[in-house]
C-alpha cells in the first residue's frame, strides 16, 4: 500500500500543515509533458510524483473534473485523457460504441474486444503476437503503449455507474484518477457528434437521478494519430479556459463587488461556458464545437 | 473531528480539518456502510458557524452523499431526517449572507436530493409534521431563490422544482404489493393524508410545471437555463404520463433558432447551435420511447422543420471554413498500401522492385539493352537506369529468397521516377534477353511467373451479371456510409474535389459520374477491350450507365425530399457530359432530358402543397428546363390545391 495514491496525497500536507500553499511549480508541469509513448517501466515513479503534486494543487488551485469520451476509448479519447492528465486535472475517460473496434488486417476484418473486460495491454500483447510489423507501422501498437500507461482498458459510457465511487488498486493507478474518486464529473468532453448524441441521449434515458448539472462539449476530431495529437492540445487548453472561469467563481465569494451585484461580477462558472467555448473556437475553427448542459 | 478544534484554530487548521474530512469521505467511499457514523460526525464541523471552506465541503459531500447510487434508500432515507436542520441553515446563510455560488449549488442539489426521500417518509409518518414542516421552508426558500439568483444556481433550482414534481405527479405503480420498491410519487399518498393531500400537492406541481416550460415561451437567450431545463425534462416525459403531453407540446412551440435573427457572434452561434441540438436530443428520445405516440407525427416533423431552418441558417456560417478534407480513417487503403514499404525500412522507394523475371548471369551492357529500342527517350534514360539495373542486381544477390515472397498486392507498384510504358518495356526486352546458367538464381524464381494468362473474355451474359452486381454493391456500399450531417458540411468553395470526404455525399458524386461518364471514358481506350467488338461493347457499356441510372433514379425517389440535391447533381452531371460529348463532335443521345422527366413524373404524384421548397428547387436548379418539363408542370396545375406550389415555383 506505499503506492496509494490517497496517502501520498494527504502526507504532505498532514506533515506541513502552517505552510502557506505554494503555487504550482511552472517547472513541475513542463516536466509532466513527456513525449507519447515509453511510459511502461515509469509508470510507478510517476504515478508516486504525481499524486505529490496533485496533492500541493488541492491546496493551491481548484480543478474541474473531466471525462473524454469517444467511440471505442482508444485514439482520441485517450490521447486527451492522457493530455488532462499531465496538466494534473483529474479525468476518466469513455467509449460510447457498443464493443472496441481496432482497425485489422483489411477494412472487413477489424479486431474486436469487449469493454471493460478486455485491458490494453492484452490487446497489445494479441496484437504484437499477430503481425508486429502491420500493427507497429500503423500505429496500433504506440497507440495501444500508451493507452496501457494511462489506465487499465477500455470503458464503455453506458455501462458507467454515475457517481459509484472509484476507487481499488486498479482504477487509483489509473492517470488522472485522483480527484473522481467519486465517480462523477463536472465537465464531458466528446470527440464526435455521434458520441455527443450518445452521452445526451444516455443522460436523458438515465433519467437524472443526481441533480447534479454537467457540461456535454463535444469537440469534433477526426480519428486518426494526428488530429488526436492536435484535438488533445486543443482540449486541454479548453480545459484550462473552463477551470480558470470555475476557480474565478471559487475565489469570488468575498469580494465587494458580489453584493452590489453588477451582472459582469456576479456571471459564475455555467453561464461563461458559451463563451469561452465561443472564444477556443475561433482559434480553434477546424474543430468545431457543440455544448450543452445536462444533468447526471 | 470534533467541532471544538475548528473553533480553537481557525485559521491554521482548516487545511488540517480539510485533510480529516477529505480522509473521512475516502472511508464512506471504500465502504457505505460507515455513512451514517461519519454524516453525524461532520454535521457539527461544518455548520452555519464554520468557515467557508468547511461549509463548501460540508455541501459538497452531503450533496454527494445523497446522490449516491450506492447508498441504499433507506439508510438515506433515516439520515435525510438528521441533515434537514443543517440543510436549511446552510441554505439561510447562503441566501441571505454569503451567496457563494458554488456553496449555493451544491446546497440546492442536496435539498433535491432530499426531498423525495422525505416525501416518503411523510407518506409513512403522516404524523411527523416538523419534518414536513421544515421541508417546506427549504422549498419555499430555493423556489424563491430561483427568480433571483445567480444563473448557475437557478439552474439546481430548476432541478429542484423538476424533482419536486416528479415526486408530486402520480407515478406508474409497478408492484402495489411493495411499496418500497416503487418509484418516489405521488401514487404512493393515500387520499386521506393530513400532511399532504394529493389534490394539493398536485396542483402544486402543475403550477411549478408551468413556471419551469415558461422559458420556452418567454423570449430568452438564455441557453444555460433553455438547456438545463430541456435536459432534465426526458424523465417527466417518461415517467409522468399525465404530464408528458403537455410538456412535449410546449417544447414543439419552442423555436431554438429564434435567437439567430440577431446579429450572430460566435457565441450566439453556440447558444443557438446548441439550444437547437438540445431540443432535438430531447425530441428524438421522447419519439424513440414512444414511437406511436400521439404525438409521433408532429415531432417528426418538427424535427425536419428544424433541421431545414439549422441548415438554412448556418449554411452561410460553414462557408467560412475552408479547409481541404482529406481521407483520414485509419482504414486508408491508401496509407495500407505504403504498410509495405515503411516496414523494409528502405531507404530510398528505387529499391522495391517490380516483378521483373531473373537477369542472365554476367555483366549485361546498357548499350546492348537499349539499342534494342528506337525509343528515343529510353535512350537518353541511362543514368536513373543505370542506378536502377545495379540496385535490382543488388538486391536480389542480397536477399535471393526475397522474390519468392512477393506478395500480389506489389504488383500495382510503379516507383515513381519513371513512366510505367518504360517499365513495360524494359522487361519486354529483359525477357527476350537469353538467360545465362544463372548460378545465383532460385529456381523458384525462375519458374515464378510474372504473366498471369490473359483471363478469358467474359460473355455478354456474364458481363450483364456482373455489372448489375456491381451496381448493386455500389449502392449496398452507399447505404453502409454515415449520413453526412448537413451541419458538418463543410462548403470548400472553389478548393472542392468532387469526392474529398469518404461520406455519402462523395460516393453519390462518384456514382453520378460513373454513369455519365463510363462510355466516354472507356471508348478512349480502345485497347483495353479489343477483345470484343467495338459496336456491341458501346452498346453494352450504355446498358450499364443505364442500369446505374435506374439504381439512382430509386434512390433519389425513395426520399426525394431529401435527395432533390443528389438528383440535381447527377441530372446535372449528364448535361454537363452531354454538352461535352457534343462537342466533341458526338452523336450525344439525349440522355438528361428523358432523366429529368422520368425524375420528375416520378415526384409529381407525391408533391403536396408543402413542397414547394423542394420543388422550386428541383426547377431552378435544373440546368436546362425544355418545353416537354414545363408540359409536365402544367398537369400539376390540374390540382387546385397544388396551383399554388407550382406558382411560386415558376415564379
Amino acid at each position: 500500500m506505499t503506492a496509494d495514491p490517497r496517502l501520498a496525497r494527504l502526507a504532505p500536507r498532514v506533515d506541513t500543515p502552517p505552510n502557506p500553499p505554494p503555487p504550482p511549480p511552472p517547472a513541475e508541469y513542463s516536466s509532466d509533458v513527456q513525449p507519447v509513448g515509453g511510459f511502461d517501466g515509469a509508470s510507478d515513479a510517476q504515478d508516486a510524483r504525481y499524486s505529490q503534486g496533485n496533492g500541493t494543487q488541492d491546496d493551491g488551485g481548484f480543478k474541474l473534473k473531466f471525462c473524454t469520451v469517444c467511440a471505442s476509448n482508444q485514439n482520441r479519447s485517450m490521447e486527451a485523457h492522457l493530455r488532462l492528465s499531465q496538466a494534473n486535472y483529474p479525468v476518466i475517460s469513455f467509449g460510447t460504441g457498443s464493443l472496441v473496434r481496432l482497425p485489422g488486417p483489411t477494412i472487413t476484418q477489424p479486431n474486436v474486444y469487449a469493454f471493460n473486460t478486455t485491458s490494453y495491454d492484452s490487446m497489445y500483447k494479441e496484437l504484437d503476437s499477430k503481425d508486429p510489423r502491420l500493427y507497429r507501422a500503423n500505429g496500433l501498437l504506440n497507440m495501444l503503449e500508451r493507452n496501457r500507461g494511462v489506465k487499465w482498458g477500455p470503458e464503455r459510457w453506458q455501462d458507467w455507474r454515475i457517481g459509484a465511487p472509484r476507487l481499488g488498486n486498479q482504477r487509483q493507478k489509473d492517470k488522472g484518477s485522483v480527484g473522481v474518486e467519486g465517480g462523477v464529473v463536472d465537465v464531458v468532453i466528446t470527440c464526435e457528434e455521434r458520441c455527443w448524441d450518445a452521452v445526451v441521449d444516455d443522460l436523458t434515458n438515465r433519467g437524472s437521478p443526481l441533480n447534479r448539472p454537467v457540461h456535454i462539449i463535444n469537440v469534433d476530431i477526426k480519428d486518426n494519430h494526428e488530429e488526436a495529437l492536435v484535438g488533445g492540445r486543443a482540449i486541454l487548453e479548453l480545459a484550462d479556459l473552463l477551470n480558470e472561469a470555475a476557480r474565478q467563481e471559487r475565489e469570488s465569494k468575498g469580494t465587494d463587488g458580489w453584493h452590489d451585484g453588477t451582472s459582469a461580477s456576479r456571471s459564475g462558472f455555467d453561464e461563461r461556458v458559451p463563451e469561452i467555448l465561443a472564444d477556443w473556437q475561433g482559434r480553434w475553427p477546424n474543430l468545431p464545437a457543440l455544448w450543452t448542459i445536462a444533468w447526471f | 473531528m470534533s467541532a471544538t478544534v475548528q473553533q480553537q484554530s481557525p485559521s491554521s487548521s482548516v487545511g488540517d480539518q480539510l485533510a480529516q474530512l477529505d480522509a473521512a469521505r475516502n472511508l464512506v467511499l471504500g465502504d457505505a456502510a460507515y455513512y451514517p457514523q461519519i454524516v453525524q460526525g461532520i454535521l457539527p464541523i461544518i455548520g452555519a458557524t464554520a468557515r467557508h471552506e468547511l461549509r463548501r465541503w460540508g455541501a459538497e459531500f452531503l450533496a454527494e452523499t445523497f446522490a449516491s447510487p450506492i447508498l441504499a434508500m433507506n439508510t438515506k432515507e433515516s439520515l435525510s431526517l438528521i441533515v434537514l436542520d443543517t440543510l436549511l441553515a446552510m441554505l439561510v446563510l447562503e441566501e441571505e449572507k454569503e451567496m457563494e455560488t458554488g456553496v449555493l449549488k451544491s446546497v440546492v442539489q442536496f435539498a433535491a436530493s432530499v426531498y423525495p426521500l422525505v416525501f416518503r417518509h411523510t407518506i409513512t409518518n403522516p404524523n411527523d409534521a416538523a419534518t414536513w414542516e421544515k421541508m417546506n421552508a427549504i422549498k419555499t426558500r430555493i423556489l424563491r431563490l430561483w427568480d433571483t439568483a445567480a444563473p448557475g444556481v437557478r439552474i439546481c433550482c430548476m432541478k429542484f422544482a423538476q424533482k419536486v414534481i416528479q415526486v408530486q405527479t402520480p407515478g406508474t405503480i409497478a408492484d402495489p404489493r411493495r411499496p418500497d420498491q416503487n418509484e418516489i410519487s405521488l401514487a404512493l399518498v393515500p387520499r386521506n393524508h393530513p400532511l399532504i393531500p394529493p389534490p394539493n400537492l398536485e396542483a402544486q406541481a402543475s403550477g411549478l410545471l408551468d413556471r419551469l416550460l415558461n422559458i420556452f415561451q418567454e423570449n430568452t437567450s438564455d441557453a444555460v437555463l433553455v438547456n438545463a431545463t430541456l435536459n432534465c425534462l426526458g424523465v417527466l416525459i417518461k415517467t409522468r404520463p399525465s404530464v408528458s403531453n403537455k410538456i412535449l407540446n410546449s417544447v414543439l412551440n419552442f423555436n431554438p433558432l429564434k435567437l439567430a435573427n440577431s446579429p450572430m457572434t460566435a457565441k450566439i452561434k453556440i447558444m443557438v447551435k446548441s439550444m437547437e441540438r438540445s431540443t432535438r436530443a430531447l425530441l428524438l428520445n421522447a419519439n424513440k420511447r414512444n414511437p406511436t405516440g400521439p404525438l409521433a407525427g408532429r415531432i417528426q416533423q418538427h424535427l425536419d422543420r428544424l433541421m431545414q431552418s439549422r441548415m438554412d441558417i448556418f449554411d452561410e456560417g460553414s462557408r467560412k471554413r475552408v479547409l481541404p478534407s482529406e481521407p483520414t480513417d485509419g482504414l486508408d487503403p491508401s496509407k495500407r498500401l505504403r504498410l509495405g514499404t515503411d516496414i523494409h525500412g528502405t531507404p530510398t522507394p528505387p529499391l522495391r522492385l517490380p516483378p521483373i523475371p531473373p537477369l542472365p548471369m554476367g555483366p549485361i551492357s546498357f548499350a546492348q539493352l537499349f539499342t534494342l529500342t528506337a525509343d528515343e527517350e529510353l535512350r537518353s534514360f541511362d543514368g536513373i537506369r543505370t542506378r536502377y539495373t545495379a540496385l535490382s542486381q543488388e538486391q536480389r544477390m542480397l536477399e535471393p529468397s526475397s522474390l519468392q515472397g512477393f506478395d500480389d498486392d506489389d504488383d500495382d507498384y510503379e516507383p515513381d521516377f519513371q513512366p510505367a510504358e518504360d517499365d513495360e518495356q524494359i522487361l519486354n526486352k529483359l525477357d527476350n534477353v537469353t538467360p545465362g546458367d544463372g548460378h545465383d538464381q532460385e529456381p523458384e524464381v525462375a519458374l515464378g511467373p510474372f504473366k498471369l494468362p490473359p483471363p478469358s473474355p467474359f460473355s455478354g451474359e456474364e458481363l450483364e451479371d456482373i455489372s448489375q452486381g456491381t451496381v448493386i454493391r455500389i449502392f449496398e456500399f452507399m447505404n453502409s456510409l454515415d449520413e453526412p450531417s448537413p451541419a458538418k458540411r463543410q462548403k470548400t468553395g472553389i478548393n472542392r474535389l468532387a469526392a474529398s470526404n469518404y461520406d455519402r455525399d462523395s460516393w453519390i458524386t462518384v456514382i453520378a459520374r460513373l454513369a455519365t461518364r463510363t462510355s466516354t471514358g472507356l471508348e478512349t481506350d480502345q485497347d483495353r477491350i479489343e477483345t470484343e467488338d467495338g459496336d456491341v461493347t458501346e452498346r453494352r457499356r450504355v446498358t450499364i450507365g443505364n442500369k446505374i441510372r435506374e439504381s439512382l433514379y430509386v434512390y433519389v425517389l425513395e426520399d426525394f425530399r431529401k435527395r432533390i440535391d443528389i438528383a440535381i447533381g447527377w441530372l446535372t452531371e449528364e448535361w454537363y457530359n452531354e454538352r461535352m460529348q457534343m462537342k466533341a463532335g458526338g452523336d450525344a443521345i439525349p440522355r438528361y432530358e428523358k432523366w429529368a422527366i422520368k425524375v420528375l413524373d416520378g415526384i409529381l404524384p407525391y408533391l403536396d402543397a408543402k413542397d414547394n421548397r423542394v420543388f422550386t428547387r428541383y426547377l431552378s436548379e435544373l440546368p436546362d428546363l425544355s418545353k416537354e418539363l414545363l408540359e409536365r408542370v402544367k398537369t400539376l396545375c390540374l390540382d387546385p390545391e397544388r396551383v399554388q406550389l407550382v406558382i411560386t415555383s415558376l415564379q
